[in-house]
């Protein structure tokens, strides 16, 4: 029944059109940004750091470089724009609408509707970070020859990979980056559970990334950073570093899912005890 | 408050009339009954099982309409019985099928909801609300928005689902013609507490109210008042009589005093009336 129901969700999420923004934004943002470097002059910095610490250009502005590249500031705000606009969706939506009245007068407890939904979101989570990911590589690749990574992280060093690692770098990224996208998905979905507007939810989530990671720019709280969500948030950047600093990873991933755990909560408490009026 | 101190008892087999105002607590109770709002205190057993402890068990046999019904709009109508009934329990697709057929949608059933009429969209609610097999159906204003014939048609539904499937009805409603036509019992609410539960009968002619056409009916009404054989007079042409006095003794009171009569007659007490009286009463 379970699954039944999980699937019938998914059904309603993906019945809809505006659930496709994400993934049509990140295909038109990747092909934009392939075709900047392509046709203009944007690898040339790539070029001189490149050559200036002895490497060949010419083997790591590849199409693995190049998604890579991509990948920082779709990750950074597109990302977390389209999961909390699922996320806000997923339980504020129904209310709205007026379809939650008619799901509630069914003998389905609350709690078991919230999993389902929550569910649902993360496979839209992982799906969205899915084809970040395959999109990326694939337009990069149309343009750009198979190659090395080359990859710079903000506030770190750079990082050089044959084109075998770098591709199994990639990956991790972007199963790290999995995380990310469900923590802020949960966000919105607790503050969707909330008495709000859908826009609401996805809005609060929003601030309360960019705050944070605003917060988290300003040199007084740079020696506490860790205590921002944000910073967590960000460990799929060291999948990119030689070698991957696991116990980090493993660290913030731990943190993220006491996140995830008292947004879960504070979502289910909250829904639980309001009413459900038209 | 929105709803306080309601004492409601919905027999097996009725249909039973829930009335009020706008605003008068109608939804709120329902949705108590429905475990949607939680109610400060009080007890609410739908089928002997309490909503708030057994909310799953209670709404096992229970179906419910509300006013404009939505759906998702962007699957089919099937795709959306297919949604709801599996919030209740496994729904075999001929079960389905059965309930689009009863409620007079097969042909359409597939087509997306957003091509639905308004008649269409309250036939699938209709559907819905069937599919777990109810023996309790909940209508919160099941004519809202609908035409008028698609207001006879509801009608029509509603006494059809009572005759043929045996359901309780419970029925939430503002349009008293609707109620007086389709309820054997009502209750009626007013500022969130209930102010009259009974019969349809009873609600109907709870006094003797007898028309009185007289050339000026103060007069008349202070001659019976002094002769002890009117007890209450309302509008201006209304008496109710005294215990064991006729309307022809009425009449030789009247007549002899040299009063010009040009009509006396009982008259019954729409529901309308009742209705009016009683909003009247509790403001």
């Amino acid at each position: 029944m379970f699954y039944l129901q999980l699937r019938n969700e998914l059904w309603k999420l993906f019945g809809k059109k505006r659930t496709y923004i994400g993934f049509a934004m990140f295909l038109i943002a990747q092909n934009v940004i392939t075709l900047v470097f392509r046709f203009s002059h944007a690898s040339r910095g790539m070029i001189r750091q490149l050559e200036n610490n002895g490497y060949s250009a010419d083997q790591f502005i590849s199409g693995l470089t190049i998604a890579t590249i991509m990948l920082f500031p779709i990750a950074y705000v597109l990302l977390p724009l389209y999961v909390s606009l699922v996320g806000g969706d997923l339980v504020a939506k129904e209310a709205e609408d007026g379809t939650l009245r008619m799901i509630l007068a069914r003998p389905i407890s609350r709690f078991r509707l919230l999993m389902i939904k929550w569910l649902a979101g993360s496979i839209f989570s992982v799906l969205l970070v899915f084809a970040l990911g395959v999109f990326g590589l694939l337009s990069a690749s149309l343009l750009f020859k198979w190659g090395g990574l080359f990859v710079m992280i903000p506030g770190d060093l750079f990082s050089i990979f044959e084109a075998k690692a770098g591709l199994n770098h990639y990956i991790f990224a972007h199963l790290a980056l999995v995380t990310k996208a469900i923590t802020i998905m949960g966000l919105a979905f607790m503050f969707s559970c909330f008495n709000v507007k859908p826009a609401a939810a996805t809005i609060l989530s929003l601030s309360f990334i960019f705050v944070n990671f605003i917060l988290m720019q300003i040199p007084f709280f740079k020696e506490i950073q860790q205590w921002f969500l944000t910073y967590h948030l960000n460990l799929w950047q060291n999948m990119f570093a030689q070698p991957i600093p696991w116990w980090r990873v493993g660290q913030s991933m731990s943190i993220l899912v006491g996140f995830n755990l008292t947004f879960l909560i504070v979502g289910c408490t909250f829904f639980q005890v309001r009413d459900i009026k038209s | 408050m929105a709803v306080e101190d309601l004492d409601l008892q919905v027999p097996h087999g009725d249909i039973f009339g829930l009335l009020g105002h706008n605003g008068a607590g109608k939804s709120t109770a329902i949705g108590m009954m429905l475990g949607q709002v939680w109610p400060t205190r009080g007890e609410i057993k739908i089928c002997g099982y309490d909503v708030t402890r057994v909310r799953q068990k209670a709404l096992q046999k229970v179906g419910a309409i509300f006013e404009s019904p939505v759906f998702y709009d962007f699957l089919s109508g099937w795709k959306n019985l297919e949604i709801l009934s599996h919030y209740s329990g496994p729904t075999t697709k001929s079960r389905i099928s059965e309930v689009v057929e009863w409620v007079g949608l097969t042909g359409r059933e597939h087509s997306k909801v957003r091509t639905y009429s308004h008649g269409m969209r309250a036939r699938l609610a209709l559907a819905q609300a069937l599919l777990p097999k109810p023996e309790l159906l909940i209508l919160d204003e099941p004519s809202d928005g609908l035409d008028p014939e698609g207001i006879h048609e509801m009608r029509q539904t509603i006494l059809r689902l009572h005759r043929e499937l045996g359901l309780t009805i419970l029925l939430s409603s503002h349009l008293l013609n609707e109620v007086e036509q389709l309820c054997t019992r009502i209750a009626v609410m007013n500022q969130g507490k209930k102010v009259f539960e009974g019969k349809i009968a009873e609600a109907k002619q709870p006094k003797n109210w007898v028309r009185l056409q007289v050339g000026n009916f103060v007069d008349a009404v202070n001659l019976l008042r002094g002769s002890r054989m009117i007890d209450e007079d309302r509008d201006g042409k209304f008496i109710t009589l005294a215990d064991r006095v006729t309307t022809d003794q009425i009449v030789k009171c009247l007549v002899g005093q040299g009063m010009p009569l040009f009509e006396i007659a009982h008259v019954e007490q729409t529901l309308e009336d009742f209705y009016l009286s009683l909003m009247k009463g509790g403001r």
